[in-house]
């Protein structure tokens, strides 16, 4: 039986103790530290060589010499440093799942996801060169590019005024590789319908896209602890289902949620993708080691 | 379609109650999920199925109940309209034995139409028969189908057959048939079907005889009440028979009432009597006689018993009453054999009420000790008693008499001192054997001189035998209004209605609507 109801409404994603938590977060010293950005320079300059070719411009002096087009100069006289695609990947991407499936849970999972894009987008604002949020189905806030740290502000209140809508994961992927968005893609979802992602993953590695999935994680994610006679319903199609919860059927849901987990690491891990699983905190927990693993993951 | 109990519809409140206990038990949580996929596995590794119809189960569940309780209320479904019972009134007054030129009664012809009738009458019509006339007889059933145990017609017709029929159809489930051969009614019924049984014809009938009987003499006297009925007068012969006999023939004119007395002697044995009116063309027999039994004439021996201080009063009145009813007087020793025993003070080893007896200031057996009663005034008598009845005893006096003599029984004589009235005299026994007792002597009071003692001795003679001297009249009243056959109402004979059709019952259908309700409900989740 299928019957829509009133999907559950979300506090404030973003109230003062949390934009405090955030700016704490934010200005952590480890991390800025250099340690991860030399990494990331060294990094570029070894894989400089094997970047994709975009074109040329005039050499100026402190160009690495290496990146010289030869070619050119013996054609026209004139030194031209190669462009590789390289160069332009100090940026990162947001990629939002807005189904109404991330309303379920308590706290909403959507509320959760809407606070670690708010401390993903600020650690790309504070550390990379500019962030891209993508959030597919939402119209004109589908694409929107951040610079600097002064956006933290207007990136909040993107987040803030996204919509809920249902929008399948091909679809999102497509506006990924159409907008051919350079760095690091970090894909917020729930990835609740494995294979629904495991096609959009496999075309993202063969676009050579480097994706991020992180995963806001319940504790109705592993166990269940109603008891008697259980109505539950899907957010997104509404359909209904009651069943007599007891201490068996409990056993045999919990396993199906294990399998669910472990196919969701095998989908990333077959597609060289991390999964982070962020235990979502109480709606009121501001403490900082709450949310630093965010910033672990993010780092690592 | 109807409900034969409808007050059990009152059991559909169950339904309630039924919803209430179908509802799911609690706790009942709501919440959504994203992983609704997981559940749906789950439950399928279990092999099990969600109650997704539970609306249907209980929607079964509630028709299961419906249908029961409407089985429980008794559905019947009326097939064709009309009537499903029928009332059969009988006339079974004294007329309907008169016989028509075949020599069949009408009696005869109503019982062979009714059973010719009921034979055609549907199984499923309720029959009930009623017997007008004389004491009303009700069957029903197969009882009245078998016109069990109807009798004979006798008696009179005591209702109004119009009224009853017009009251029985008032109900529209129900039909009347009036049987009946109008003797005696006004009018025939107008409602329903009728059946008229033509008995007319001339009739004679004894309508009563007074007998004066002079036991336990002989002679007695007779007076006949005879009627006829006929187109003109007509001669029939009176004839009596058994214990005596005469014969008279008689005139009869149409409808007066002759009266003729017959002075007869009995014989000693007495025995019935019977008195018959012979009528030439008589349609009804049943009304031409009267019978009577006479009992049998005493041989009257008297036995007196005398103490030694009374006088010659005993004695005397002994001789007058064997003289009043010609019998003898025998002297009162061991052995002899005495019809009463007439005791004049002393002691009498007697029993009460289980001797005819007449006894004067006389102790009996077994009494207590008698104290003297001195100048006792006559107050009263009873002057309905057989005994006193028409007797004047206003100038009895006695000298004396005795308190507690008397055995208790029924007083015909009181004395009244001041201190309320107290018997002087009382009668003991029932059937045909009884005693007279007296407080006082013959030679203690004027009682032999007055003029009523013969008489009172007699009629203490003829009490002393209580029933067994009563004639026994054996016909039973002839029914008021029954004798003139020429007289009887006519109508058309109408048929019966056509009957409606069977009541089919309703209830195994509903309850094999809620066995199946049942049963698909075991296959619904």
């Amino acid at each position: 039986m299928s019957r829509r109801r009133a999907l559950p409404t979300l506090p404030p994603p973003f109230p003062a103790p949390f934009l405090t938590t955030l700016h704490s977060l934010l200005a952590q010293p480890v991390l800025v530290g250099g340690t991860s950005d030399q990494r990331l320079r060294a990094r570029r300059a070894v894989l400089s060589q094997s970047g994709t070719f975009v074109g040329h411009r005039p050499y100026v002096r402190g160009d690495d010499l290496r990146r010289i087009d030869w070619a050119a100069y013996a054609r026209t006289g004139e030194m031209f440093v190669k462009q590789l695609e390289q160069e332009e990947r100090r940026t990162a991407a947001l990629l939002l799942d807005l189904s109404p499936s991330l309303l379920a849970g308590a706290p909403p999972r959507r509320l959760a996801m809407l606070r670690a894009a708010a401390i993903l987008g600020g650690l790309a604002l504070t550390h990379l060169d500019g962030l891209t949020v993508l959030a597919p189905g939402a119209g004109d806030l589908a694409v929107r590019p951040f610079v600097g740290v002064h956006a933290l502000a207007a990136l909040l209140t993107h987040l803030e005024a996204l919509p809920v809508v249902e929008v399948a994961s091909s679809d999102a992927i497509a506006l990924v590789l159409k907008r051919s968005v350079p760095g690091r893609v970090h894909w917020l979802s729930d990835f609740a319908v494995p294979k629904d992602i495991e096609r959009p993953l496999q075309a993202l590695r063969r676009r050579g896209v480097l994706v991020h999935g992180w995963l806001p994680e319940l504790a109705s994610d592993h166990h269940v602890a109603a008891n008697g006679y259980v109505r539950v319903a899907d957010p997104e199609t509404g359909e209904e289902l009651v069943v007599p919860m007891d201490d068996r059927f409990r056993a045999e849901l919990e396993r199906q949620l294990a399998m669910l987990a472990t196919q969701q690491n095998r989908l990333f891990a077959q597609a060289g993708a991390p999964l982070v699983r962020w235990p979502v905190p109480a709606v009121d927990d501001w403490r900082l080691q709450s949310y630093w693993l965010i910033v672990a993951g993010c780092v690592a | 379609m109807t409900f034969l109990a409808p007050a059990h519809a009152f059991w559909l409140l169950v339904l309630p109650v039924l919803y209430w206990l179908s509802l799911p038990s609690r706790p009942r949580t709501q919440t959504w999920t994203p992983h609704l996929a997981q559940w749906q596995l789950a439950l399928s590794a279990l092999r099990w199925r969600p109650p997704r119809l539970a609306r249907w189960r209980f929607l079964l569940l509630a028709l299961a109940a419906i249908a029961a309780v409407l089985a429980f209320a008794q559905p019947v479904l009326v097939a064709t309209s009309g009537p499903t019972r029928l009332v059969v009134v009988l006339d079974a007054s004294a007329s309907m034995a008169a016989v028509d030129a075949a020599g069949i009664s009408a009696w005869s012809r109503a019982i062979a139409l009714l059973q010719r009738t009921f034979a055609n009458v549907p199984p499923h019509v309720d029959v009930t028969l009623l017997r007008a006339g004389g004491p009303m007889v009700r069957r029903h059933g197969a009882s009245a189908r078998a016109l069990q145990d109807l009798g004979e017609p006798s008696g009179e017709l005591a209702i109004d057959l119009s009224a009853l029929a017009t009251a029985i159809e008032n109900d529209a489930q129900t039909a009347v048939w009036t049987l009946s051969d109008g003797q005696g009614s006004a009018s025939l019924p107008t409602a329903g079907g009728l059946t008229v049984l033509d008995g007319s014809g001339s009739n004679g009938a004894v309508l009563a005889a007074r007998l004066q009987d002079r036991w336990p003499l002989p002679g007695f006297s007779l007076v006949v009440e005879v009627v006829a009925f006929a187109d003109s007068q007509i001669t029939g012969e009176l004839r009596i028979e058994g214990a005596a006999s005469d014969t008279r023939a008689v005139e009869l004119p149409h409808g007066v009432v002759r009266n003729e007395t017959f002075e007869l002697t009995r014989a000693a044995a007495g025995g019935p009597l019977r008195v018959e009116l012979v009528v030439a063309g008589d349609h009804l027999a049943a009304d031409n006689t009267w019978s009577v039994w006479l009992p049998p004439l005493p041989a009257p021996r008297i036995a007196v018993l005398v103490d030694g201080e009374a006088g010659p009063f005993a004695d005397a009145a002994a001789n007058a009453l064997a003289k009043e009813v010609h019998g003898t007087v025998v002297a009162a020793a061991a052995g002899s054999e005495a019809s009463l025993l007439l005791v004049d003070g002393g002691q009498a080893a007697l029993g009460a009420g289980r001797v005819r007896a007449l006894t004067f200031g006389a102790a009996l057996a077994g009494g207590v000790a008698p104290t003297l009663w001195r100048s006792p005034t006559v107050a009263d008598w009873d002057r309905l008693s057989p005994l006193t009845m028409g007797l004047d005893l206003s100038e009895l006096r006695i000298q004396q008499a005795w308190r507690s003599l008397l055995p208790s029984g029924e007083a015909f004589l009181w004395a009244d001192d001041g201190a309320g009235r107290e018997p002087l005299a009382v009668v003991v026994g029932a059937g045909d054997v009884a005693s007279v007792h007296f407080a006082f002597r013959l030679q203690d009071s004027n009682l032999p001189l007055l003029p009523a003692f013969p008489q009172l001795l007699r009629r203490a003679f003829v009490r002393s035998y209580g029933a067994g001297a009563a004639p026994v009249v054996q016909s039973r009243p002839v029914a008021a209004g029954e004798q003139n056959l020429l007289a009887a109402a006519r109508a058309s004979d109408r048929a019966l209605p056509t009957f409606g059709g069977e009541a089919r019952d309703l209830s195994p259908w509903f309850l094999v609507v809620g066995l199946c309700a049942l049963a698909l409900r075991a296959f619904v989740r």
